[in-house]
C-alpha cells in the first residue's frame, strides 16, 4: 500500500498549515520571515495533497466475536 | 414407564429433561396478555390466541422496551416446568411482530425515553471534522458495509476502520450491538466515532435499532455516535439518541468525512491566494526600496551640489588670493637673498635685489632709500 510522505496525519498537517495562515494574518509581517513561512506553506500544501493522492483507508476486522454469531 | 411410581420432583425433574431435549428452545407469537413487572426484576406474561395462552417468565433484562398487553410479540424461550408454580417458558428473547406492534413499542419507549432526556438536542457531542479511527457496527456481509466502505474510498483516505461484524437483525441483533458499543467503549484508546449501521428493510428487520438496550448504550457511549439505519424515510430510537444521524450507509460517510476532490480544489485555490499575496508583498517590498533608494539618492545629490558650490567658491577666493594675479595688475614682489621683502628697514644702498614680475625676474642694485611714513 503506497503511503504518504509525511507520516503525520493529514489533520496534523492541516493544523500545522493554519497556524502558518494565521501567521500571515498578523498584523506585523516581515518579510524575510514571510518567505520562509511561504516556502513552509508550500511544502505543507504539497504533503497534504500527495497525502488525499496516495494514502488509503485501512479496513479490519475485530476477531472478538459479539455473542452467539 | 407403566408401574414406574415417581416423587413430584423426580417428575418434575424428568419432563424437565424430556423438554430440555425435545425442546431446547422454542419460537411463539403472540398477543401479549398479563404483562406484569415484580420487584423491577422479574417479568411474567401470557402470549395467546382464540384458543390457548401460555406462560412466559424472564427479567427486565429480556426486555426490548416497555410493553403492554395487546401487543404482538415474538418470544424465544426454553419450556419448563416449575416445581412450585408449574409450566412456563423461561424468555431468551423477546421482539415485537407485526408493524403495528413494533409501531406501539417504539412509540412506548420512545415517549420513556424522551422523558429521561435521551434525545435531548443538548446532549449531542460534535463529531471530529476528520476522524483517524473508526468503529463500524454492521454486518460485515452487507450492503449497507459494502456501500459504506465505498463511498468512504471514493471520498476520503487515512482512515482507519475497524469492523464489528453483528447481526442486525433478529433475536440476536440487539445483543451483539449493544457488545460491540461496549467493545468499542472499553478500548484502551477510544476510537474517533462510532458508526452503527444497517441498510434499509422492513419495520421487523429494523427493530434491533429501537431495542431499548440499543438505544441506551448508544446513548451511554463514551465515543461519539452517528447512526444510519435503512432508508430515508425510516427512523429509529437509536439514532434519535446518537450524537449525529445519518440518513443512509452513503450519507453517513458524508457526515463522517470531507470530500477528497473539494479538498485539492480548496488546498490548490490556497496556494494561488498565499502565492498571490507573496508577490504582491514582494512587489510592495521593492517599492518601499525604489523608494528608499530615490530619497538617498535626492540626499546625495543635494549633498554633491552644496560640496560643488563650495567648492567654486573656494577656487574664486583661492583666485584672489593667488599673488600671480597680483603681478598680472602690476605688482611685484622684491626679495633679497631669497627672502621677500615688506619693509625697507631689511635694506640698505647697494644691496642686490631681485624682483619677480608676472613673466619673470630682474636683478637690480640699490641706490637710494626712500623713507615713507
Amino acid at each position: 500500500m503506497p503511503k504518504p510522505k509525511a507520516t503525520k496525519t493529514y489533520q496534523q498537517l492541516s493544523d500545522e498549515f493554519t497556524e502558518l495562515v494565521a501567521w500571515f494574518e498578523s498584523e506585523s509581517v516581515n518579510l524575510d520571515e514571510a518567505i520562509v513561512k511561504y516556502e513552509q506553506s508550500m511544502e505543507l500544501l504539497k504533503q497534504m495533497e500527495d497525502y488525499l493522492k496516495s494514502a488509503q483507508n485501512k479496513i479490519k476486522k475485530i476477531a472478538a466475536k459479539f455473542g452467539e454469531h | 414407564m407403566d408401574g414406574l411410581v415417581l416423587a413430584p420432583s423426580d417428575f418434575v425433574a424428568l419432563l424437565n429433561q424430556t423438554l430440555e431435549i425435545a425442546y431446547p428452545a422454542v419460537t411463539i407469537e403472540g398477543e401479549l396478555s398479563n404483562f406484569r413487572v415484580s420487584k423491577n426484576r422479574w417479568i411474567y406474561f401470557d402470549l395467546q390466541d382464540d384458543q390457548a395462552a401460555v406462560k412466559f417468565f424472564g427479567t427486565v433484562y429480556n426486555l426490548p422496551g416497555p410493553l403492554e398487553d395487546g401487543l404482538k410479540i415474538r418470544v424465544v424461550g426454553s419450556p419448563r416446568v416449575h416445581p412450585r408454580f408449574g409450566f412456563s417458558v423461561n424468555i431468551v428473547s423477546i421482539s415485537p411482530v407485526g408493524e403495528g406492534s413494533i409501531k406501539k413499542a417504539a412509540q412506548l419507549l420512545a415517549a420513556k425515553l424522551e422523558a429521561e432526556g435521551l434525545f435531548d438536542p443538548a446532549r449531542k457531542r460534535l463529531l471530529p471534522e476528520q476522524p483517524q479511527t473508526v468503529g463500524l457496527i454492521t454486518a460485515g456481509s452487507s450492503a449497507a458495509y459494502a456501500d459504506f466502505v465505498k463511498i468512504l474510498n471514493e471520498r476520503w483516505c487515512g482512515v482507519e476502520v475497524s469492523l464489528a461484524d453483528v447481526y442486525v437483525q433478529g433475536a440476536q441483533a440487539p445483543l451483539q450491538i449493544v457488545a460491540a458499543i461496549d467493545y468499542f467503549n472499553r478500548l484502551p484508546k477510544l476510537v474517533d466515532v462510532l458508526v452503527i449501521t444497517r441498510g434499509g428493510g422492513s419495520a421487523e428487520d429494523l427493530a434491533a435499532y429501537s431495542d431499548e438496550r440499543v438505544v441506551r448504550a448508544v446513548s451511554a457511549s463514551r465515543t461519539p455516535t452517528l447512526v444510519a439505519v435503512g432508508h430515508e424515510i425510516d427512523t429509529s430510537l437509536a439514532e434519535l439518541a446518537a450524537d449525529l444521524r445519518a440518513s443512509t450507509p452513503s450519507n453517513a460517510v458524508q457526515l463522517l468525512v470531507p470530500d477528497r476532490a473539494h479538498q485539492l480544489q480548496v488546498i490548490g485555490s490556497t496556494r494561488a491566494i498565499l502565492t498571490n499575496n507573496m508577490a504582491s508583498n514582494l512587489a510592495g517590498e521593492a517599492q518601499r526600496l525604489n523608494t528608499k533608494a530615490q530619497i538617498v539618492s535626492n540626499l546625495l545629490n543635494n549633498f554633491l551640489e552644496t560640496e560643488r558650490q563650495q567648492l567654486a567658491a573656494s577656487r574664486k577666493l583661492a583666485i584672489l588670493f593667488d599673488p600671480r594675479a597680483a603681478l598680472k595688475r602690476g605688482y611685484a614682489i622684491a626679495s633679497k637673498n631669497g627672502q621677500h621683502l615688506s619693509s625697507i628697514k631689511q635694506l640698505k644702498a647697494n644691496d642686490q635685489l631681485q624682483v619677480q614680475l608676472s613673466d619673470g625676474k630682474i636683478n637690480s642694485k640699490i641706490t637710494k632709500i626712500i623713507r615713507e611714513n
